[in-house]
């Protein structure tokens, strides 16, 4: 049975030549990067490679670039090494309305240190409400956490303006940025963004898992988390990850490189999925905010938990993912699902598909039909 | 204070067990069986040998004996296990030794405690030219004279230093690790227990095991309508428990057609509560072919009585009524809180504390039925191809074997 991977958004496969690019590191380079004699210097040397790579792709200076083990350690660093960092000129925190759990738990971290940590409202329409935003941006606000396009929909926030808002209001205030669906897809630069601090990482673009990046735009205070030999600037002891670094440096690049192009085929391949789509009764298409990714496509399908769907897609080799998870009781409701008011039956019936490099118009055929076959299979049982 | 005595470390465990010595007939078979259970426990040791004499087992593991020690308190129906040195046959080694083994036991309490102690020797073997009462004498005698202060009391000693003279050598030692107690795995026959990802049934095999049957599971999946993860849950589940056996078998039985077919014969209110009833005498139902299958004699289940409301007397009464084989339910007296407290000791509790969906909301009643009635139940399946149902899940049931 062919399979179609539609769950890019969660992770992606690795590509054959980041693949090769690590390949080394696996084998004669297998050097520690701190160690004096040649092999260390040769790793050293594809470290600093990496990181120049990375440095180039994102416009700031090498030395700004900080390998982390992912985008989650890299927003705990970003987050809690700010805020720590900063606790003489301020206590505020400002986190943004639908951010990742490991911001949401870093937050939740400084809150208990003492911070005063708010979080943003997104307006009825999906929107980051920038109005909301205005009020809670206060002088001592040290922080600001807000992600560049979200996970479940796609959509797209204003965080240039958002940043600008914060310049004005906040002047002690960092923002950081979470990339982790952004990078590879929109230009991510932190200069142009206007932010001081941005993470991602690498197994999101057909790089590996294990990798990610914390990049700041300038100098700023920051307090590491791990301590030890003073890898990374002293900002993340520890050997370096050389392979991983190695890895997420050359899938960076060929995302770039193949920014244009994959961002062309994406919105051709959203237009074919959703022309299926609309031929399947009950189906509806979430779109929040006035700009997405077109990689993602979040939909609600009435008559059965979004589980069942998943699982029954599965059986056909489909692999897509749950907008949200079967027992509400359980589990809490996304508040971007809930911003979008729906009832919790709706909310549970809602499916992610997302798009990556090697989707093909096949692979949404092929998915459609399978979407069909469940609708089918599924009549009866749900009546 | 005198200096230690330099002796070598122990290097084998005194293993003790009670019950299945009374057993007077079976008694060879029992101590078999256990045998075989210590040498599967310690089968990832590379140098261990397991011994039998005499009402006594002996585990020689020179290299790792905490470790074989924690491995064979998982062991059913060892009551302790005692790490021992060894002495030559006559009273001073044994002397030598035993005063290493105090200071050995000291070392490990507070610095200057002194607890009260007394010896107390066994002779298996009669022929040392001592009684027990005279050595215990000789070796206290020497241990008064030579260590620093400390108190004898024969009756509420706080340390008991053990010495066992056996026919080639002597044993001497401190400490009594406790056993889990029980009966040896595999001794009193069969069972299939009926396995979820909950809390119940993980402690209700383990007290199963623990009186000695050796146990089989079947769990129940419904794919397309619950993840794979669910079983993925009951296979470490499984995996858990055994630590406690030497070896385990799971059957998972495919249940999503049981649930559509149930679910199909209607939606009216009798028909729409008494599901939860009807899946579970469809369970019952698989399970005794599996079983029947495997020579289990029995099944286990995790139910207890009313602990959640479908579980009445009423409700236990129609679904055990399905089975073929007799229902065996350790846990029907004890309150969550009780089952929950061994599910942490046997190391189960975490595993099941994992958030995974194990029955789709599209099956649920709206209202499940507290007082079935059997008749009801069989005017339900009247309208259901039970044979067929119960055939097809068997026949497709997939079998994991789990060392």
């Amino acid at each position: 049975m062919s399979t179609v991977y539609l769950d890019h958004a969660a992770t992606t496969p690795l590509d054959p030549r980041v693949r090769e690019a690590m390949r080394p590191c696996f084998e004669e380079q297998f050097g520690n990067p701190s160690s004096r004699h040649p092999l260390g210097v040769r790793a050293a040397r594809a470290l600093q490679e990496a990181r120049r790579t990375v440095a180039r792709a994102l416009l700031v200076e090498p030395q700004r670039v900080v390998f982390t083990s992912g985008g989650t350690e890299a927003l705990n660093l970003a987050v809690l090494g700010i805020a720590r960092a900063a606790r003489s000129k301020g206590r505020r925190v400002v986190i943004g309305p639908t951010e990742h759990a490991c911001v949401r738990g870093a937050a939740a971290a400084l809150a208990r240190e003492g911070c005063d940590v708010v979080q943003l409202a997104l307006d009825s329409q999906g929107e980051l409400d920038l109005d909301d935003a205005a009020a809670k941006l206060t002088p001592d606000t040290v922080l600001v956490a807000q992600m560049l396009a979200n996970n479940e929909f796609g959509t797209l926030y204003p965080v240039q303006r958002l940043a600008r808002l914060a310049r004005a209001r906040s002047p002690h205030a960092r923002v950081v940025v979470d990339a982790v669906q952004a990078a590879g897809k929109l230009d991510c630069a932190p200069a142009e963004l206007g932010v001081d601090a941005l993470a991602f990482s690498a197994h999101k673009l057909n790089g590996p898992k294990g990798a990610g990046v914390l990049a700041l735009a300038s100098d700023l205070a920051l307090e590491p988390l791990v301590h030890g030999g003073g890898q990374e600037h002293g900002l993340r002891s520890g050997t370096e990850n050389v392979a991983a670094c190695v890895g997420l440096a050359a899938a960076l690049e060929l995302a770039e490189n193949e920014r244009e192009a994959a961002m062309r085929r994406w919105r051709e391949l959203r237009e074919r999925l959703l022309a299926h789509l609309a031929k399947l009764g009950g189906v509806r298409v979430l779109e929040p905010g006035s700009q997405r990714l077109p990689s993602i496509v979040s939909i609600l399908w009435r008559g059965a938990p979004a589980e069942v769907r998943m699982h029954h897609l599965e059986r056909l080799g489909v692999f897509v993912s749950a907008g949200s998870a079967c027992q509400a009781s359980k589990h809490e409701l996304s508040p971007a699902l809930r911003a979008l008011g729906l009832s919790d039956d709706d909310a549970r019936s809602t499916l992610r598909l997302s798009m990556g490099r090697t989707t093909t118009a096949d692979d949404v055929d092929l998915a459609a039909r399978a979407f069909e076959q469940v609708a089918r299979e599924l009549e009866h049982v749900v009546r | 204070m005198s200096e230690p005595t330099a002796i070598a470390p122990p290097s084998v465990l005194l293993v003790r067990y009670g019950e299945l010595a009374l057993k007077g007939g079976n008694r060879g078979e029992f101590e078999r069986t256990l045998m075989r259970n210590m040498r599967a426990a310690c089968a990832g040791f590379a140098d261990v040998r397991v011994e039998r004499e005499r009402g006594r087992m002996f585990v020689f593991a020179p290299s790792r004996l905490e470790s074989v020690a924690r491995r064979l308190g998982q062991v059913f129906g060892i009551t302790s296990v005692s790490p021992a040195w060894e002495a030559a046959n006559d009273v001073e080694s044994i002397s030598t030794v035993a005063r290493a083994v105090l200071d050995d036991a000291l070392a490990a309490l507070a610095p200057g405690a002194r607890p009260k102690f007394r010896v107390h020797t066994k002779r298996v073997d009669k022929r040392f030219p001592l009684t027990s009462m005279q050595l215990d004498l000789q070796v206290a005698e020497r241990i008064l004279r030579e260590s620093d202060p400390i108190v004898v009391d024969l009756n509420r000693p706080e340390l008991v230093l053990g010495i066992e003279v056996r026919s080639d050598k002597s044993y001497v030692f401190a400490r009594r690790l406790r056993g889990p107690g029980g009966l040896p795995v595999g001794t009193l026959g069969r069972v299939l227990c009926l396995i979820s990802g909950g809390i119940d049934s993980p402690v209700a095999a383990w007290m199963a095991m623990k009186r000695g049957a050796e146990v089989l599971y079947v769990t129940f999946h419904s794919h397309p309508y619950i993840g794979d993860s669910a079983k993925e849950k009951v296979v470490e589940l499984v995996r858990a428990l055994s630590a406690w056996q030497p070896r385990s078998r799971l059957y998972v039985a495919p249940f999503a057609d049981v649930q559509v077919a149930v679910k199909g014969v209607g939606t009216n209110g009798t028909e729409d509560s008494y599901r939860t009833v009807l899946y579970r005498r469809m369970m019952q139902r698989i399970a005794s072919r599996i079983a029947s299958a495997e020579n289990a004699q029995a099944l286990v289940t995790g139910e207890s009585m009313g602990q959640v409301a479908s579980q009445t007397l009423e409700n236990l009464t129609c679904i055990g009524a399905a089975a073929e084989l007799p229902v065996l339910r350790p846990l029907i007296a004890f309150d969550k809180q009780e089952t929950i407290d061994i599910a942490q000791r046997i190391g189960t509790f975490a595993l099941s504390a994992v958030q995974e969906p194990d029955c789709c909301t599209l099956f649920m009643p709206r209202k499940a039925v507290t007082r079935g009635r059997i008749e009801v139940c069989e005017d339900l399946e009247a309208r259901l191809d039970v044979e067929g149902l119960v055939a097809s899940s068997v026949a497709r049931a997939e079998r994991i074997d789990l060392d």
